[in-house]
């Protein structure tokens, strides 16, 4: 298991600094003059003179003035001593920009991951122990309906039902503007504003999951082993839950682990509805400003977490199925 | 395992009520008043983002300009930008300006400050806090930190200072406790804003150089050789405690209250300090908070209450929205024409929009009123020129403007006939181009067949660009012109208006445009196209009376109003003429507040900022 361990990090190693280079290359060879984009619109309010002098400023700022390869080198190295560099847009450094962001996503989708979680897989158990039912057709038309809808359909619904019609929540942001209180009274205003956010992504991703986790458990279900079970006489909920659940495990850990991923990425339709300030809004305005910095740090954050995701899913299923062999 | 997972899912469940439930009081409360103004604050919301930046030299973000605006700039700045449009010196801040003319050819403008400026927190505002600033802003050890540190190039001696060279600005000098004086450089005059260049705003020297001194011999004014880099690192840009962050100290009618980087929302309050506005107004309402919101829920944040002032709304959809709350009596409303306009920019130095005929026949292809009136639903004017309704000038020559002024329509005679007499009478072999048989006219330029293809460069989403493929292309072919459409990003698009690198591929673009208060058209028309081309002249025309006129334009002495006005036409009917930019749309801005906003009177260039320093709640 370890050899295994320390043969996917080196691997991992590999793969990130070939990711590096790919991402770099193709940033570089995007359209468009980066430092135009940032300094678009204050030519009216300087001199020409001026406006040279702070162009020719921020391509040497931006490190523009170099030969890409130079440009790498200098931004692999600062990765690697933790210097994830300056946004060109907001003119401070990556980390400072995306920590506040990436604290809402986080708790947004950890919070959203849990409900998900804990409605889906008792849901998806409980309709394929039920298959064929009313219960069952009630639900995968339900299912059917959430998985097909867009998110930011439901989420103006939400807005409609819950913020206009009945003005039980607010419409957008993360705290009231200008309130002011203990830990616990801001908590509590976070917690509210979140709760409509919440609810859309809850929703929204009841129909994929539930479904999942249902076909993976008639699978089980119909197996021989649940028939041998039953043979034995053990308890329905015995079988249900220590000999389908648990073979039903496997595939639904694949999703689990994709999950972990998405914690951490944010919601690019959420958050602009909602103007929950996270990580998918941050990521869509860099890219489409041209600020690289930033959005080369977030890919390359997301390749490892995506990378160390796959090792910890390979190490769960050892854990989960015992055929599953590590070497 | 059931009952685990069931206890797991009801205390979820508990929590997100008890956090809802509880919140829900709260809002009644604290939220209610903030939104709905029972307190004498305003909730100020705005679809463009807001950062943690409330200093200048680093971004530009139209929402923090306007923080920055309130808590310092527009606060004891010598000279203001009025609501008349036009430039003065601010009586609140300025007891005496007086401008000398030196031998050389330089200028000195000699400031005395009146008595009893105050910071925010009550300590004095001298003369050594308008110095500094000058000094800290083009210092090197500010452009360390990566702000742009060049603002006072208009003024002797800035190159040796900004280069590090000296500690020592020449053209700032410190008189006395009241008095300071800019010389700017000879080659800055004749200018008609020439005011502009007294203009100084202060910073808080206590606090952002506490033990550094400034001397000046009367050779200029000099820092002490503690002023460094790492001092600015700590006190501006200190992410906790920096000036740049968290300004605690300032001069204008507001006071930084707090930035919540959660949810970027900044607080301010009123300054009791501050010394007043050039009219001598200071303001009323206590708390002004600036969230953004979404075009999507922006009506129904101001219905919900918890937005009190949307400013700058604009297209058919959203207007309506607020004039239903209007009509509901949930909201009060001000609108004003925009001082800038949605435009078609052509290419005037390469292909067929080279030719001033071809961007006249292309005017004439599309019905402007039309356009805009489905672009705007009906809340927009068309202008046939460089101008925006606003505009003092504008108002001073409507008429003439109405008389001289070509109102480009749609006219494919016209625009056929101009094209005609042009010489664009060929087909694709050389011969005569015949209508109905022919696609696209050619004409011959230096010996060769140049066809009558334009290639559009414009962004995705776009409604503007959605409408002009709806309306242009039918009527260009009509009259044997074609028009080939590419989408790119906003940043490829800037990059081929500004002609950078390459070969230039696109003739035709459209983009916005707003007017500065300060509009220098000796730069945007300014026939040097490798000077100024670009950034300054995005339509690249090099017209000689054109040119002449904007040179012109500068060169008015200032406080000239009247031939500045003269001038100013002559430039409209040019540019009218030529055509370097077809405007489109000039919106009719709305503004959406709570019906308890009163005395807020904003228009095209006073904006927000300016017109709520005057506002009430009642």
């Amino acid at each position: 298991m370890l050899r295994y361990i320390a043969k996917r990090l080196v691997y991992i190693v590999f793969v990130f600094f070939v990711v590096s280079i790919l991402m770099f290359g193709i940033y570089k060879s995007v359209p468009g003059d980066p430092v135009a984009m940032q300094l678009d619109g204050k030519a009216t309010s300087m001199t020409p003179e001026q406006y040279q002098q702070l162009y020719d400023q921020t391509k040497e700022r931006l490190g523009l003035d170099k030969p890409v390869y130079v440009q790498y080198l200098v931004w692999i190295t600062d990765m690697m001593q933790g210097n994830f560099g300056i946004s060109s847009i907001h003119r401070v450094p990556v980390i400072k920009l995306v920590a506040e962001p990436m604290k809402n996503t986080i708790l947004l989708n950890v919070v959203s991951l849990v409900l998900v979680f804990l409605i889906t897989i008792p849901l998806g158990i409980a309709t394929a122990v039920r298959k064929g039912s009313k219960f069952d057709t009630g639900v995968q038309i339900g299912t059917i309906v959430g998985y097909s809808m867009p998110s930011f359909v439901i989420a103006l619904i939400a807005i409609v039902i819950f913020a206009v019609k009945f003005p039980l929540l607010p419409i957008s942001g993360v705290n009231t503007a200008g309130l002011t209180g203990s830990s616990w009274v801001m908590f509590k205003d976070k917690m509210y504003h979140m709760a409509l956010p919440l609810i859309v992504m809850t929703i929204a991703s009841l129909g994929s999951i539930t479904r999942y986790v249902r076909a993976a458990m008639i699978e089980a279900l119909s197996m021989d082993y649940i028939r041998t079970a039953r043979a034995k006489g053990l308890r329905e909920k015995v079988v249900i839950y220590s000999h389908a659940f648990r073979n039903a495990l496997i595939p639904v850990v694949t999703i689990i682990t994709a999950w972990f991923v998405s914690i951490f990425s944010g919601s690019v339709v959420i958050e602009t509805i909602f103007l929950w300030n996270g990580m998918g809004k941050i990521l869509l305005d860099s890219l489409l400003k041209q600020d690289f910095a930033v959005v080369l740090a977030m890919q390359m954050f997301y390749v490892i977490l995506t990378l160390a995701g796959n090792l910890l899913m390979d190490i769960a299923y050892g854990f989960v199925d015992p055929r599953v062999k590590l070497d | 395992m059931k009952k685990i997972l069931s206890l797991l899912l009801a205390s979820c469940m508990a929590f997100s009520l008890v956090a809802c439930g509880g919140e829900k009081q709260q809002n009644l409360g604290d939220g209610q008043s903030t939104g709905t103004n029972v307190k004498n604050e305003l909730v100020i919301g705005s679809t463009s983002d807001l950062n943690a930046d409330m200093m200048s030299g680093w971004t530009n973000i139209s929402t923090n300009k306007q923080i920055k605006s309130l808590i310092n700039e527009n606060g004891a700045s010598t000279v203001v930008f009025t609501k008349d449009g036009t430039f003065q010196v601010n009586p609140s801040v300025t007891e005496k300006l007086e401008t000398i003319e030196n031998e050389d050819g330089t200028k000195t403008f000699k400031v005395t400050l009146v008595d009893g400026l105050k910071w925010s927190d009550g300590s004095s505002i001298t003369a050594k806090d308008y110095v500094f600033a000058a000094l800290l802003t083009n210092s090197p050890e500010f452009g360390a930190l990566d702000a742009d540190n060049f603002s006072g190039q208009d003024y002797v001696g800035f190159e040796e200072f900004n280069a590090g060279e000296t500690k020592t600005f020449k053209g700032v000098n410190l008189i006395d406790e009241k008095t300071f004086s800019f010389t700017a450089k000879a080659d800055k005059f004749p200018f008609y804003y020439e005011i502009t260049l007294a203009s100084a705003s202060p910073y808080p020297m206590s606090v952002i150089a506490p033990e550094v001194e400034i001397t000046d011999d009367g050779s200029g004014a000099t820092l002490s050789d503690n002023f460094t880099v790492e001092l600015l690192q700590k006190t501006i840009n200190d992410p906790k405690t920096g000036y740049r962050y968290n300004p605690q100290v300032t001069s204008g009618p507001y006071k930084f209250v707090s930035f919540d980087l959660s949810s970027n929302q900044a607080v301010l309050e009123i300054n009791e300090n501050f010394c007043g506005t050039y009219d001598g107004v200071k303001p009323s309402i206590q708390k002004l908070i600036f969230k953004k919101v979404t075009d999507a829920t922006q009506m129904d944040e101001l219905k919900a209450g918890s937005v009190g002032l949307i400013a700058g709304v604009s297209g058919g959809t959203a207007i309506n929205s607020g004039l239903d709350l209007v009509d509901e009596g949930v909201a009060a409303y001000s609108s004003y024409p925009r001082a800038g306009y949605g435009k078609i920019i052509f290419a005037c130095n390469h292909g067929p929009t080279q030719f001033q005929a071809v961007r006249q026949a292309i005017a004439y292809c599309i019905d402007r009123d039309e356009f805009a009136k489905e672009y705007s639903g009906g809340f927009a004017k068309v202008v046939d020129g460089y101008y925006g309704l606003s505009q003092w000038e504008y108002k001073d020559n409507k008429d003439a403007i109405a008389d001289k002024l070509t109102h480009y329509t749609l006219n494919l005679e016209k625009a056929e006939q101009l094209l005609v007499e042009d010489g664009w009478t060929l087909n694709k072999d050389g011969k005569e181009f015949v209508k109905g048989t022919d696609d696209v006219r050619y004409k011959k330029v230096d010996g060769q067949l140049m066809p009558l293809v334009i290639e559009w460069a414009n962004t995705p989403n776009n409604p503007v660009s959605d409408l002009i493929s709806r309306t242009l292309p039918d009527s260009m072919a009509q009259i044997g012109m074609k028009l080939n459409s590419t989408t790119v990003e906003f940043g490829v698009l800037i990059q081929n208006v500004q002609q950078a690198g390459g070969e230039q591929k696109y003739h035709m673009f459209n983009l916005a445009t707003g007017f500065a208060p300060q509009s220098a058209v000796w730069y945007y028309y300014n026939k040097d196209l490798k000077t100024y081309g670009g950034a300054y002249n995005q339509a690249f025309i090099a017209d000689d009376q054109l040119h002449n006129i904007a040179q012109e334009m500068r060169a008015v002495k200032s406080g000239d109003n009247e031939t500045w006005s003269k001038k100013w036409l002559e430039l409209e009917i040019r540019w009218n003429e030529l055509v370097p930019e077809l405007p489109l749309y000039s919106d009719e801005y709305h503004e959406f507040y709570t019906p308890n906003l009163k005395n807020y009177t904003p228009d095209g260039l006073w904006s927000t900022e300016k017109a709520i320093v005057y506002a009430s709640m009642s």
